[in-house]
């Protein structure tokens, strides 16, 4: 049962024979689409049937993919191997439960839909390859597909501005991948099988990255080696330039305004599978590829991590807090978010990394929930500035109710997936002062700012736009309440959001083993480095 | 006990949490047409629960405790528990938060009956009630955290519930964020509890087993939540302001749930607080009661005149707790639950029955100068009301009396002989005995007794909201919690402690004070001219804090916003330099590269064009130029 390589690439070739159907036939291309979603919703249900909750690797597929020769340099080799553990099934689960709404939401898309869906598709592929992948140049081939659907579905698709914001969405990934390809350039150098014969064989593979013993004497990034460049050794300059690669990606304070233009401007699909599910790549990467691969590097650098991640959630939530139109809000409201998740792993305990993983997957529910409800406005008076609407809950009886729920389930009320995320974190950025000494105890407790904070962007906004007297200003459309569809896209979500903060153990028990191995290997392997 | 008593009281316990919840449900899922069905339904699951939470009450008797507890989630290989714990504290807590939450419920019957939004609002009251009972039974810190936010929410939502009224919303914003701050206190306090004792449960003696250091900070953090839920200095401006809310709403928040969460907590995490937490909370408490009494004297509105009391009868349990009168303090607790809803149902009454003659006229129906005489036009809501007063008051023969009395007795032998500290605690105690009797006569004056300021021909208010006037009424009396009127011998032995024996001097002491305010009161306020009285409404500056912070934060947040834009222009800055670089290189590969490359044409389209025009295909000339290259070699071989 090759169930993961059938999860991947059924809209990769789906895509390809949508390219032959004629265009005219626009309406078949969004329910060829729906199609793969409900295909990817029954594997996803199989591969859960499969899965064991333990730890390791699990619904391993390996084969060779390129094996070149290159004489006295040994001989390259990359894989086609993926498979599933804590901390990617989440994220797969994920990515097939937004993608499904993704295309719900664009179901009345207009303009060119067999472009749009085609790259949809492939975009769907390239998320889902990506979260599989365990070979590094596999994971890059993958990520750097994701990126090109994406300029093209932002630059065509997208707002008044869209030119823009996907040449910049476009330059700063660009810029993140090249500095994680320096990376993998170094590692593959670095790095050998752990088979024996006397040719040397250069491997992408990421679990023999992750052990010391692969690591080439005297190579570039071996653990003994005493070149420095500037002040650093190649190791933790290599983690660095990993680092830097994925929070462009999470995003993290200073890397971070490329999101907010691309959110304003992208359709509300893309704003979905952008803020759901790309920006979780910034926090799968560090987990899945710098921390493990650099583990001394990343105890080095914890502070770092830690500082970014408190900067990016007090600094999110001021920047959301002076957002004058809503979509933007939303988007910096992410930032501040995924800082929560910057600061569950910096804290290098088993508390915090839980609650990053689960604070990864709650925000993809919730944020996936808030560019909806932006989107909703938006589709009916083209309008999103919160100064031009006042008392819309008295219009809108339903959509205001999602409204509140989605922006409490963000600002981390009990009982939403949010709240269980960020408290795990706290406990992991508190307790690790005392645990492994990384963190210091007032980052813990500044960041819980960013609560207060939250709750202040949140009620002002519900303040001016959705209580008082109903007014609008250059809004001339008819506001009229949730349709069918729509409403059938948020009631999933508010649920899953419900359900996985009420019943946090359903995730739990993916996560939990990962994180438990996650940080004994950290330390054991982490340590033996540190004097 | 046995496995069936214990299961049987563990389908009672959720049937009282149950209850509210599903009142809550069926509420907002109730279709507008049928949106009269709202108040109903809820009142009688209300009911039903407060009928299930007294036989649960007496199930657990003085003497008995139960827990429960399942696996909720395992974080980093440790348990967290959903967990009950029902003693006598909890159990009669419970008890009378369902039965205030009831009355509220049918009184709101008769007061919210021309509102559109009925059923939100019968949803969101059931709500709040089920979020209280789960603060009140929770015995894991942070199943507790969870319903205290949601208390919180439902707060939000109730004092926001006529959501075209722009004061009531930002009154409701200012609460939630205020209580936010007590909501991070108590979160970071509970994150010390679990990081240093990894356990959360109240009842676990591990919990306590940390550094003192660590103890005292967890204290004083939890006591920050206390500080905002319960309306304590400096976080007790968002409760006059929530007055803008429906009146049974704002009964409901100043008995039974949200402000009586805090106290409540005291009680049930009290072996967190050490020596030290305890003087800052007594301390706390004595400035808030002093405050909000002197902050009642000079109201005029009548619903902030009963919130400034709230604050001050808060202030003392708090102070109460902090000292050495735990007991009087919880029991304070219970009984002012009773007399505040009743003085608030009381208040509400009035200004329906006003609101009803005066909807044309643009009469403050609140301000207590328009009002007067009101006893013989509302004598039912005149005697209920004067019934709560009293206990307010601490006038004998109410349960105010009792347990005010109990607090005295408590607080002053906790203060002892010697001078010390203690002292102005205790004196804070007895100058707020005096004060409360000044304030709450006034009031009464004001409303009932001086001379009509208008004519109105108002009539008493339906009967559905005149029963839970007089229900509070009666339980407002002492014989309730007590059967003898002057000192404390309770039917049931809540804390199970034994009682201090009552000291007679203090006792007389007491009620000759409170006698004395009480005549002094209706002296001063009747020759008082009210109409020339100017409005002061003391808020101790803290609004003036509390905006300034709020200004501080958005200027902040404008700087941020700045600073954005900056980063931005360092992008663009960078790539207008790229661009700049690429025209040069541009230029440079136009003008340069390609002037050599066309250079290189150019002589190589000369060269070819004289060697195309030796290849001119004449015979003769390549011959001619055989030959004279036969002799160019002929020479070079032979020089």
């Amino acid at each position: 049962m090759h169930l993961l390589s059938l999860l991947i690439f059924i809209p990769f070739g789906t895509a390809l024979l949508a390219l032959l159907v004629p265009s005219r036939y626009g309406n078949s291309f969004r329910a060829i689409t729906l199609g793969v979603n409900i295909a990817q919703v029954i594997i996803l249900l199989l591969v859960l049937s499969h899965y064991k909750y333990e730890g390791g690797f699990q619904l391993i597929e390996k084969i060779p993919w390129i094996s070149i020769d290159l004489g006295a340099w040994g001989v390259l080799q990359s894989e086609y191997f993926v498979a599933l553990d804590g901390l990617s099934l989440p994220m797969v689960a994920l990515s097939v439960f937004i993608l499904l709404i993704a295309t719900l939401s664009s179901w009345t898309l207009e303009q060119n839909r067999k472009g749009y869906f085609v790259l949809l598709l492939t975009l769907n592929g390239a998320i889902l390859g990506s979260f599989c992948a365990l070979d590094f140049l596999l994971f890059y081939v993958f990520f750097e597909f994701m990126l090109l659907p994406m300029y093209f579905l932002i630059g065509i698709w997208g707002g008044t501005k869209r030119e823009y914001a996907s040449i910049k969405f476009f330059l700063y990934t660009l810029l993140g991948s090249i500095l994680i390809l320096i990376v993998i350039v170094a590692l593959y150098i670095s790095i050998k099988t752990p088979d024996t014969s006397d040719r040397i064989v250069h491997t992408f593979n990421v679990l023999h990255m992750q052990d010391f013993n692969n690591l080439i004497p005297d190579s570039l990034l071996a653990l003994d080696s005493i070149k420095l460049v500037g002040v650093f050794s190649f190791r933790y300059w290599a983690f660095l330039l990993l680092f830097i690669g994925f929070i462009i990606k999470l995003p993290a304070v200073p890397f971070h305004t490329w999101l907010p233009d691309a959110h304003v401007e992208a359709p509300t699909p893309i704003s979905v599978i952008l803020a759901a599910l790309l920006l979780k790549f910034g926090g799968y990467g560090l987990l899945r590829f710098a921390y493990p691969i650099f583990p001394d590097a990343a105890i080095h650098f914890s502070w770092l991590v830690g500082l970014i991640g408190l900067i990016s959630i007090i600094y999110g939530a001021l920047n959301a807090l002076s957002s004058k139109d809503l979509k933007r809000l939303i988007a910096y409201s992410s930032v501040s978010h995924m800082g929560f998740v910057l600061l569950g792993i910096a804290s290098a305990t088993v508390e915090g990394i839980t609650g990053a993983v689960y604070q990864m997957f709650s925000h993809g529910i919730i944020s996936a929930m808030l560019f909806l409800i932006a989107g909703v406005l938006y589709d009916r008076t083209g309008d999103r500035m919160i100064g031009n609407y006042s008392g819309l809950s008295s219009k809108m009886r339903s959509y205001a109710a999602f409204v509140l729920i989605a922006f409490f389930a963000s600002m981390g009320l009990p009982g939403f997936a949010g709240f269980m995320g960020e408290v795990m974190i706290f406990f992991g950025a508190f307790q690790s002062s005392s645990v492994n000494g990384l963190l210091p105890v007032w980052m813990a407790i500044a960041a819980t700012l960013g609560l207060l904070l939250g709750a202040a962007y949140y009620l002002w906004t519900i303040q001016r736009m959705f209580y008082g007297p109903f007014s609008t200003k250059n809004v001339t459309a008819d506001l009229t309440d949730l349709n069918r569809r729509e409403f059938s896209m948020l009631l999933p979500l508010a649920l899953a959001a419900l359900i996985f903060g009420i019943l946090p153990q359903l995730l739990l028990n993916y996560i939990n083993p990962f994180a438990g191995d996650f940080v004994n290997n950290l330390f054991q392997r982490g340590n033996l480095l540190t004097p | 006990m046995t496995t069936a008593a214990n299961s049987y009281i563990l389908w009672l316990t959720l049937a009282v949490l149950g209850l509210p919840l599903m009142a809550s449900l069926s509420c907002f899922s109730i279709k507008q047409k049928v949106g009269w069905l709202a108040p109903l339904l809820s009142s009688i699951l209300l009911l039903i629960a407060s009928i299930l939470a007294s036989i649960l009450f007496f199930q657990i008797g003085s003497e008995y405790e139960v827990s429960f507890s399942w696996v909720w989630f395992n974080l980093n290989q440790k348990e967290i528990a959903l967990s009950i714990l029902l003693d006598s504290k909890a159990s009669i807590m419970m008890l009378i938060v369902t039965i205030v939450s009831f009355l509220v419920h049918v009184y709101s019957i008769g007061y919210m009956a021309e509102d559109y939004h009925q059923a939100r609002y019968f949803g969101m009251l059931a709500f709040f009630t089920f979020a209280m009972i789960g603060l009140v039974m929770g015995s894991n810190l942070l199943i507790i955290f969870i319903f205290w936010e949601l208390v919180g929410v439902s707060s939000y939502r109730l004092i926001a519930h006529d959501q075209e009224k722009e004061t009531a919303i930002k009154a409701a914003t200012k609460a939630f964020l205020l209580n936010k701050i007590g909501d991070i206190g108590f979160l970071i306090g509970l994150i010390i509890l679990w990081s240093w004792s990894g356990t959360l449960e109240v009842a676990d003696p591990n919990l306590i087993s940390i550094p003192p250091f660590w103890l005292a900070t967890a204290g004083v953090c939890m006591f920050i939540g206390v500080i905002s839920k319960s309306a304590q200095f400096p976080l007790f401006n968002w409760l006059p302001d929530a007055m803008e809310g429906p009146t049974p709403v704002s009964a409901l928040i100043h008995a039974a749930t949200m402000v009586a969460a805090g106290a409540y907590l005291l009680v049930r995490i009290a072996i967190l607080f050490t020596e030290d937490v305890l003087i800052l909370i007594a301390i706390t408490g004595a400035i808030t009661t002093l405050a909000g009494a002197v902050g009642a004297l000079f109201q005029f509105d009548i619903k902030k005149i009963l919130a400034y009391s709230t604050i001050s009868q808060l202030g003392l349990i708090v102070m109460a707790m902090g000292g050495g009168a735990v007991q009087g303090g919880y029991f304070h607790l219970l009984h002012h639950a009773f007399f505040k809803a009743g003085l608030f149902l009381g208040a509400g009454a009035i200004i329906h029955a006003l609101h009803q003659v005066n909807q044309q006229s643009n009469m403050d129906v609140q301000d207590i100068r328009n009002m007067g005489g009101l006893r013989k036009k509302l004598p039912i809501t005149f005697i209920s009301f004067m019934i709560c007063a009293a206990a307010l008051s601490g006038i004998p023969f109410t349960s105010g009396y009792v347990s005010k009395e109990f607090i005295l007795t408590q607080m002053t032998m906790w203060a002892g002989n010697e001078f010390s500290w203690r002292w102005i605690v205790m004196s804070c105690t007895w100058a707020v005995t005096f004060l409360t009797p000044i304030y709450t006569f006034r009031l009464v004056w004001f409303i009932f007794y001086r001379k009509p300021q208008h004519e109105h021909n108002i009539e008493e208010v339906p009967i559905i909201m005149r029963i839970p006037l007089i229900v509070l009424a009666v339980g407002s009396l002492a014989m309730l919690s007590s059967l003898s009127p002057f000192h404390i011998s309770s039917v049931i032995n809540v804390l199970q402690q034994s009682y201090p024996s009552t000291n007679t001097i203090i006792s007389f002491v007491s009620i000759a004070l409170i006698l004395i305010s009480s005549a002094a009161a209706f002296y001063i306020y009747k020759n008082q001219d009210a109409k020339n009285q100017k409005l002061v409404t003391p808020q101790y500056y803290l609004d003036a804090v509390s905006n300034y912070f709020s200004l501080l934060t958005l200027k902040l947040s404008e700087a941020t916003r700045w600073f954005d834009k900056r980063i931005d222009f360092l992008i663009h800055g960078i790539s207008y330099f790229q661009i700049t670089v690429a025209h040069i290189t541009g230029w440079a590969d136009r003008y340069l590269v390609d002037g050599v490359v066309d250079g290189i044409a150019y002589s190589a389209k000369g060269v070819g064009a004289v060697t195309r025009s030796l290849a001119n295909g004449k015979i003769q000339s390549y011959l001619l130029w055989a030959m004279a290259g036969l002799v160019i070699f002929i020479v070079w071989i032979l020089y």
